[in-house]
């Protein structure tokens, strides 16, 4: 009864303590602020970006807030998306950025390109937009950004998993999260992926982390059994031809499992040495 | 750890080749079976003159080129995709992806959004320079001299359908050969935007939203005709309503496949944009490229689903001119939804307190005049959710 008493105290708690993170979209010196957007939701987000919707619900989003800073014809747009985890917003925010861009520090990471400002941090993926090219307004733009970022709560680091990704080769900045069907099967979901580029060889590296050895194992077989091999018991390494992907380098430890897909089949020293180091 | 020697990976690595069997799911051809290329159903895009696959694919959520070419070989022709999805990474990998390809062997379809206002209509932002260096990027990440399709994405006031500046802008890319066909998308407002298209000669294609689950989907169908006849070209996205689910939970799947074959019993509907990021999902479209007719099963399922109201108000407005307190009735359901869909009361409250709902506004009605599309019990609905107002925020999550 006592249990139950305070597991039910700890769930208040927590409930308050999330609405107490729930934050006031700020002011800006000089600009009317005008919040009279919905908050938006999964059921509505397609009124407010369209297509683009999918790809946000499936990553966890959970609601999106809205509001305009207008200063004469200048208007600097803000938009704060939470999602459920710092993995789904790392997802969202990896999937819209470019490599080209120029990085800065704002939460786990951001860049400003042509009047438009993205951040991620915590939960939350942050985008602003001006079309002004005045730049005072893209000054506050930029101040209104460190704003916002310094009233989110939230983690500032990269996913942890990112730093499993071996340094030599890979591309920066153009790793991602793949959170339902990788390389386009049902079966395997939520892999960081990697991108390597080594001499003339391109390929990519995907890492699954999974709750439990056992679920990898599952995991593993599934991929396995779908490409008609029975796993070996004692084998964690393979080398099979996925009929849609090419060679595909499969190997797992414990609850990690490392995908590369792009290799050719003699190509499997370097396929061994990205899985060993991840892996190790 | 159990693993092999470098030596072993090595030699499995040549002698896997020896190994590996032929499974359905993951070996499956990627093209299309004999034969089957040739009982592809086509039919022809308006006044554009080309013959499209009645599915087509959008694109918007893959980032896997293997799927792209999977769909290729399969028969599947028109390719939809926009500026903005996935910051633009989603035209890069198409552009990657096609110019290996013969560029008259598939249909490129993007779509460029020009700012708008809250009620859709132009701004001192919506300019012809901003729109046309949108799409001159999409175009130098699609690797391509010209796309065929050129949406203006998300069109939802017919004021924009005139709005010369961006129309002559969108004309001189159409005489640059940067494009073959203009169009635009729509998701709100459909009808109206596609009756007033319709009478104009300036749109080729039109990408609208429809599904058998649309309030309004016989007014949307009777647009649909109307600008069909008048030879613009029609294809319909969100034909899965929803994404594939029934419920918002995701735990109710929809029957994909009836609910396509719905919209492309319209024959006015030329072609369908269904996104897909598995090979599975795409083994399922692309059954319907040679078959498009219900089944008795579909047919029963798509009955079944019509029949129940679910949560999700589909914003019809039908309500509003009915209610004598002038009650903001969609926004009421979505507070429902929010609570029992969404199993957020702290949501639902706020959106209670932003539309200044203080107890049941219903209490002095005697009978309700309202009659909801979709048949939700919309007093009792207002009562139970009304309830809300009453409680400390500290009590919900």
């Amino acid at each position: 009864m006592k249990k139950t008493f305070l597991t039910g105290f700890l769930l208040l708690l927590l409930s308050v303590f999330a609405l107490a993170q729930d934050f006031v979209l700020p002011d800006l010196i000089g600009f009317r602020k005008i919040t009279d957007y919905p908050v938006y939701v999964p059921g509505n987000l397609w009124d407010f970006i369209d297509g683009a919707a999918d790809t946000y619900l499936a990553l966890g989003f959970v609601d999106l807030n809205v509001a305009e800073y207008r200063k004469g014809k200048d208007v600097i747009k803000l938009e704060i998306y939470r999602h459920s985890d710092h993995i789904m917003a790392f997802g969202i925010y990896a999937s819209e950025r470019s490599s080209s861009y120029n990085f800065n520090n704002l939460g786990s990471q951001g860049y400003i390109v042509d009047g438009a400002i993205n951040f991620f941090k915590g939960n939350y993926y942050v985008k602003l937009r001006t079309y002004s090219k005045k730049s005072k307004t893209l000054q506050s733009e930029e101040s209104l950004a460190r704003i916002v970022e310094s009233l989110l709560a939230g983690e500032t680091d990269m996913p942890l998993l990112l730093s499993r990704f071996p340094d030599e080769g890979k591309k920066t900045n153009e790793e991602t999260f793949v959170n339902e069907s990788v390389l386009g099967h049902q079966f395997l979901n939520n892999a960081f992926k990697a991108v390597y580029q080594t001499g003339n060889d391109n390929f990519s590296v995907y890492i699954i982390k999974s709750g439990s050895a056992e679920e990898t194992l599952k995991t593993a077989k599934a991929y396995l059994a779908a490409g008609g091999i029975e796993p070996d018991q004692s084998e964690t390494r393979y080398v099979f031809t996925d009929g849609y992907n090419g060679t595909t380098f499969l190997t797992w430890k414990e609850s990690l499992m490392v995908i590369i897909s792009g290799l050719a089949r003699d190509q499997a020293d370097i396929a061994e040495k990205y899985s060993s180091e991840i892996l190790k | 750890m159990k693993s092999i020697s470098r030596r072993r990976f090595l030699k499995k690595g040549i002698a896997g080749a020896g190994i590996v069997a032929i499974s359905p799911s993951i070996m499956a051809s990627a093209s299309a079976p004999d034969g089957e290329q040739e009982k592809i159903i086509y039919r022809t895009l308006g006044k554009t003159g080309l013959k499209v696959p009645v599915i087509s694919f959008g694109v918007m959520r893959s980032d896997n080129a293997s799927l792209c070419k999977a769909a290729y070989d399969k028969g599947i022709r028109l390719f939809d995709t926009a500026n903005g999805y996935q910051g633009g990474n989603n035209e890069t990998m198409l552009g990657n992806f096609f110019k290996d390809n013969k560029r008259d062997s598939f249909i490129l379809a993007t779509k460029v959004k020009p700012n708008t206002d809250r009620e859709g209509k132009p701004t001192a932002d919506t300019t012809p320079e901003k729109f046309l260096e949108m799409f001159n990027t999409s175009l130098s990440r699609l690797q391509m001299e010209y796309v065929d399709i050129l949406y203006v994405h998300d069109l939802s006031n017919p004021e924009m359908l005139e709005y010369k500046p961006l129309i002559a802008a969108i004309k001189k890319l159409k005489n640059e050969k940067k494009i073959r066909f203009m169009g635009f998308s729509t998701h709100r407002n459909e009808p109206q935007m596609i009756n007033a298209a319709a009478d104009k000669e300036d749109w080729d294609v039109i990408l609208t939203s429809y599904n058998y689950k649309q309030a309004y989907a016989a007014e949307l169908t009777s647009a649909i005709k109307k600008a069909a006849t008048s030879g613009i070209g029609i294809v319909a996205m969100k034909t899965l309503a929803g994404g594939g689910w029934l419920d918002s939970e995701r735990t109710k799947p929809m029957n994909t496949s009836a609910a396509l074959k719905w919209v492309l019993s319209n024959p006015d509907v030329h072609t369908t944009i269904p996104g897909m990021t598995s090979f599975d999902q795409l083994d399922l479209n692309s059954k319907l490229l040679t078959d498009i007719t219900l089944n008795d099963q579909e047919n029963k399922d798509l009955l079944a689903d019509m029949s129940d109201p679910g949560l999700f108000c589909s914003g019809c407005q039908q309500c509003l001119a009915l209610c004598p307190l002038n009650l903001p009735i969609p926004d009421l359901m979505r507070a429902y939804m929010y609570t029992f869909g969404y199993s957020s009361p702290s949501m639902a409250k706020n959106l209670l307190e932003e539309l200044a709902i203080n107890g049941n506004p219903c209490s002095g009605c005697d009978e309700c005049k309202v009659q909801c599309s979709r048949n939700f019990k919309v007093k009792e609905k207002i009562a139970d959710i009304s309830r809300l107002t009453n409680v400390p925020v500290d009590f919900l999550t």
